[in-house]
């Protein structure tokens, strides 16, 4: 977690408001951009282990006068020759326009933002990159490394919690006669080559070693999967966007973010995209499963006595289980001790022995090893004896999240009465208010968002709230109402936004009554006025629909 | 009226101690013999290290006579002192001064002096009235930038009901001036034709806004004079409910209203308040004392129209108040007594206390409070809301007191527990936790293992009472630990 916060440059666009995108213009980059290729050529050539750029002109052999060309050197001459041709093929630029919606204006979105990424050619005319990098677009054109075609692209299907997407150039002729990457799985200490462009169209390669395997959080705050971390110094280019990262002339991964201070480059691994890329073959994309509960170590030798754990460094404390949730089903109770999912023993913090990164989390077993309701045989620990269970692995919906944790590429619902404008607790809403968000929204929102699955049982499936007033002559004094949560309107109970209409039909003698969480608790609406105001509404603040619930 | 939120860059006008005063020749006016310059050797509570007496520093403000044997000056100028010196304009001699009175509430204090002689040749200065808007008032006192007595002059220009910065959650009555209040001025007088019109006591720093400084009414420090005429101060009363404006006609229309611009509805009661019991949400409050309350919620009092807590403010512990209300539609009068202070002060900065705490295998825990929050930065979202929901949302039913983990110790019984930091305190093997003391009384009982569980946490600390035992001396001593709990 701490680590997310420091790592500054490329990723975690989805964390902060959208309009914080590092917006470059192309047309400034090319003088830059050659400055910084021939320095780092220079320092190249002192040092070998640094980044390594071809010469302007690619047909010239890097680094030709290198002595003692080791059989380290050789291999990774070999692999660059090879990796050149490869990669100039399958790279291309994506130059995406983006427009997010805006939250505290529902009904209308933000200015237009430009974005620049790079595509991986995948075989089958697919191209790879991440789901920040084309989050709320609304164009994407595609653009050989040499800037000659161009071609629109689609979205064919994007996961913005393990932040991939898979994008379709419109016409087939854009990728005619590219192969594309083959993907394998990088090791600790394997030599990676992480593949930029120049504004020439040259490739521009940085190598680094893998240095480890965790399962960190990815952009989208609720999700946690397998990050790489490599040691490899990247040069800031205007495509920073999902940079494509190789091993012996195959994919290895993209990149997630960079931290330049540390040179520390974390990359969405193979293992995931693989996941993504299988799921995605049937056309009905699913997502990464989970157990839905949480978990705590045991490592605390008190704990184990208390718990009643022989000593063999075991099992981790089972703390929450979602109701409705894939373990509750399964018959898993919070004071379960799990000893072993699908085979593999569980140790006392929560980690397994994995074939290919050694000691990871068991999230990675669940949701990246499995796929949608694949059944995993759980061994527990319960008042001292052993149970087996087998629990069926879903995906919870985002949707289905009492405080959605993104909401990308769809407006906000909302409804607006009258000038009172309804609105559903998001963590999107919240992010609105800046890269600062955890201090300037609203705490009780913030609260809310935060604890949301202790208010599962409350009943409610979103927290509707009145999230800023709009004077009109129907909210006289009621100008001050701002992000108070909705109770009930006329007497029905409003468990999502859905219920608004519903509920407003129940308007008895000409007024409506909404009850609210919190101070001022009631206000009336004069019904009549509400009607006669909307198409004023509409006309002076612009406001082309007056409702989004869908 | 109750209130969480403090205006941004309000300072008190104390004055940082930097050196002491050497005595100049005497002022002849009769108001110059009558004041004095107060130093404070005080003591700031530690509450990181609870167990620890705390940092000792010092201030000086000024201070009034106001009758034949007491000094008048801001509870923040005396707050939390161990010693206090006064000193008058001709006078070598440095007097030893006591606190007899104190409210923090309302930033006033009254001083006796152990020398009589101190009030040899000093005259108490006379209580005036509310100055008029635009009236011209002097501020006398010892601000920074020199010595000696400073006299500032300048016209009333606001009456207000404000915040009152030093608890950091009551509003009264204030009145705004722009004559020059700087630090040290603090609990000087303010004068107007030869009376006090009030103490000079809070300004903005000069980056925020210029000739804006605020001194304390004469109606507060009336009522201050006239609390403690029985010996004790007995704090404001609070009627400790949210009410809100019934401007809207269709607001009015639902109510059951005339439309006649009366009444505020009643959305909230504190069910610590005194109003539980006899006032409800809903209720429409159509007069206060007989005073008819217009439906902004303000009532006029003394010619002036003022916020309906006004009529409250001015009350005693024991007085009662009469509201005419609608409830249900139907019209009805209701009598609440006044009969306590709002119970809980947790929200407010507290002074002259020691920190309560309870310290157990190396594990800190503490009350939240306003003096907590302010010297350890949690990172937890819940302490932060818990903190500011405390009234609001009535966190105080289940947890009157917010028992938090501040910090560890570090130690070999506490190696893999770093992760509870922060967390809030629910029970203790199956007993729930709702005061310090409670915590105290579970830790005693004897059991094999205690269980502690924390709100919104599924994961269990446990320790063992052996563990605890064993850990207890080597922690003591490893971190200088004289007493184990304060609870007090």
């Amino acid at each position: 977690m701490s680590l997310l916060k420091q790592s500054v440059v490329f990723g975690s666009l989805l964390f902060s408001s959208f309009a914080s995108l590092p917006a470059k213009d192309a047309a400034s980059n090319p003088p830059d951009a050659r400055k910084d290729s021939t320095m780092a050529a220079k320092a190249a050539s002192k040092s070998p282990a640094a980044s390594e750029n071809p010469a302007p002109n690619a047909s010239t052999p890097p680094a030709a006068g290198a002595p003692n060309v080791s059989q380290k050197d050789t291999s990774l001459k070999l692999m660059e020759s090879m990796a050149r041709t490869l990669v100039t093929q399958n790279i291309v630029r994506l130059n995406i326009t983006a427009q997010a919606f805006d939250f505290a204006r529902p009904w209308s979105k933000r200015a237009p933002m430009a974005r620049k990424a790079l595509g991986t050619v995948l075989p089958g005319n697919l191209l790879l990159c991440t789901a920040e990098a084309i989050a709320n677009s609304t164009y994407i054109e595609l653009e050989s490394p040499d800037g000659e075609n161009k071609e629109p692209a689609t979205v064919v299907c994007v996961d913005y919690e393990a932040n991939l997407a898979l994008l379709k150039p419109d016409s087939k002729e854009f990728l005619r006669g590219k192969t594309g990457f083959g993907l394998t799985a990088a090791r600790v200490g394997d030599a990676l080559t992480a593949c930029q462009l120049e504004s020439n169209g040259n490739l521009l390669l940085s190598r680094g070693q893998m240095t480890t395997a965790e399962v960190l959080r990815y952009p989208i705050d609720e999700s946690a999967f397998l990050v790489c971390r490599a040691s490899c110094p990247l040069q800031m280019k205007d495509a920073t966007l999902a940079i494509p990262v190789l091993k012996d002339a195959k994919l290895v991964g993209l990149t997630l973010r960079y931290d330049a201070q540390s040179s520390l480059l974390e990359i969405i691994p193979s293992v995931v995209i693989e996941h993504f890329l299988k799921d995605a073959k049937d056309g009905k994309y699913d997502g990464f499963p989970r157990m839905g509960c949480s978990f705590a170590p045991t490592r605390d030798p008190q704990l184990r006595r208390y718990l009643k754990l022989s000593g063999n460094n075991s099992g981790v404390l089972i703390t929450q289980v979602a109701s409705g949730g894939p373990s509750e089903v399964a018959g898993i109770h919070k004071g379960d001790v799990v000893l072993e999912i699908a085979g593999q023993a569980i140790d006392s913090d929560g980690n397994y022995r994995d074939a290919d990164f050694g000691r990871i989390s068991l999230g990675h077993l669940v949701s990246t090893r499995h796929m949608q309701n694949d059944s995993l045989p759980v061994r527990i620990l319960r008042d001292g004896k052993e149970l087996e269970t087998s629990v069926k692995v879903t995906r919870k919906p985002v949707e289905e999240y009492l405080s959605e944790p993104y909401i990308i590429d769809r407006g906000p619902r909302y409804y607006v009465l009258g000038g009172m404008v309804l609105q559903e607790l998001s963590r999107q809403y919240l992010k609105e208010f800046g890269n600062d968000w955890t201090r300037k929204a609203p705490l009780e929102l913030l609260h809310f968002d935060r604890i949301q699955s202790e208010l599962e049982d409350s009943g409610k499936r979103k927290l509707v709230m009145i999230s800023r007033v709009l004077p009109s002559n129907v909210t006289i004094g009621y100008e001050d109402i701002r992000h108070v949560l909705v109770n009930m309107i006329n007497d029905v109970p409003i468990k999502s936004l859905s219920d608004v209409p519903e509920a407003l039909k129940a308007t008895k003698d000409g007024l409506i009554k909404i009850e609210l969480a919190s101070d001022p608790s009631l206000i009336f609406l004069d019904a009549n006025a509400v009607e006669q105001i909307t198409p004023v509404m509409r006309r002076s603040y612009g406001i082309t629909s007056m409702s989004r619930l869908e | 009226m109750r209130t969480c939120s403090l205006p941004p860059l309000l300072v008190l006008a104390a004055c940082l101690f930097t050196q002491t005063i050497d005595v100049r020749a005497a002022a002849p006016s009769q108001i110059k013999k009558s004041l004095a310059r107060i130093s404070n050797t005080s003591q700031e509570p530690n509450y990181r290290q609870p167990w620890l007496a705390g940092v000792t520093g010092g201030g000086s403000g000024t201070g009034w006579v106001v009758s034949s044997n007491r000094i008048m000056t801001n509870a923040h100028v005396v707050s939390n002192a161990r010693f206090l010196t006064l000193e008058k304009e001709n006078d070598p001699k440095k007097y030893i001064a006591l606190v007899e009175h104190i409210a923090h509430d309302c930033d006033l204090a009254v001083l006796k002096v152990e020398d009589a002689s101190f009030f040899t040749g000093t005259v108490p200065l006379e209580i005036g009235d509310i100055p008029e808007i635009e009236t011209e008032v002097s501020v006398y006192g010892y601000p920074i930038g020199g010595e000696r007595l400073s006299v500032t002059r300048g016209v009333v220009s606001r009456i207000d009901f404000r915040s009152y910065v030093h608890s950091a959650i009551d509003s009264h009555l204030t009145i705004q001036i722009d004559a020059a209040i700087n630090p040290g001025n603090s609990g000087g007088p303010v004068l107007q034709n030869g009376k006090v019109v009030g103490v000079a006591f809070q300004g903005f720093s000069g980056d925020v806004a210029q000739n804006v400084g605020y001194m304390i009414p004469t109606p507060v420090i009336k009522r201050f004079l006239t609390d403690i005429a029985d010996g004790q101060y007995d704090r404001y009363m609070d009627l400790s409910i949210g009410v809100v404006n019934t401007l809207n006609p269709a607001l009015r229309k639902g109510l059951g209203l005339k439309d006649d611009d009366l009444g505020v509805m009643v959305a909230s009661v504190a069910s610590a308040g005194v109003c539980h019991g006899h006032l409800k949400p809903r209720d429409v409050i159509l007069s206060i004392d007989s005073l008819p309350v217009a439906s902004d919620g303000t009532v006029e009092l003394n010619g002036d129209r003022v916020q309906m807590a006004e009529v409250a403010e001015r009350k005693f512990r024991g007085e009662n108040i009469k509201f005419s209300l609608i409830r249900d539609g139907k019209p009805m009068d209701i009598t609440v007594p006044f009969s306590t202070s709002w119970p809980y002060t947790m929200q407010s900065n507290q002074f002259d206390v020691q920190p309560t705490y309870i310290l157990v295998g190396g594990l800190l825990f503490q009350p939240l409070s306003r003096n907590l929050i302010s010297s350890v930065q949690f990172q937890n979202l819940r302490i932060h809301y818990y903190f500011e929901a405390f009234t609001p949302r009535e966190i105080y039913k289940k947890h009157p007191e917010v028992i938090v983990l501040t910090g560890i110790l570090a130690d070999p019984i506490n190696t893999y527990l770093g992760d509870f930091k922060e967390a809030i305190v629910e029970e203790i093997n199956g007993a729930k936790i709702s005061t310090l003391r409670d915590m105290s009384e579970q830790l005693a009982k004897p059991s094999e293992f205690y269980e502690i569980r924390f709100v919104g946490n599924g994961r269990p600390l446990v320790l063992e009472k052996s563990a605890i035992e064993s850990a207890r001396e080597r922690i003591k001593t490893r971190y200088g630990v004289e007493q184990e709990q304060n609870l007090n």
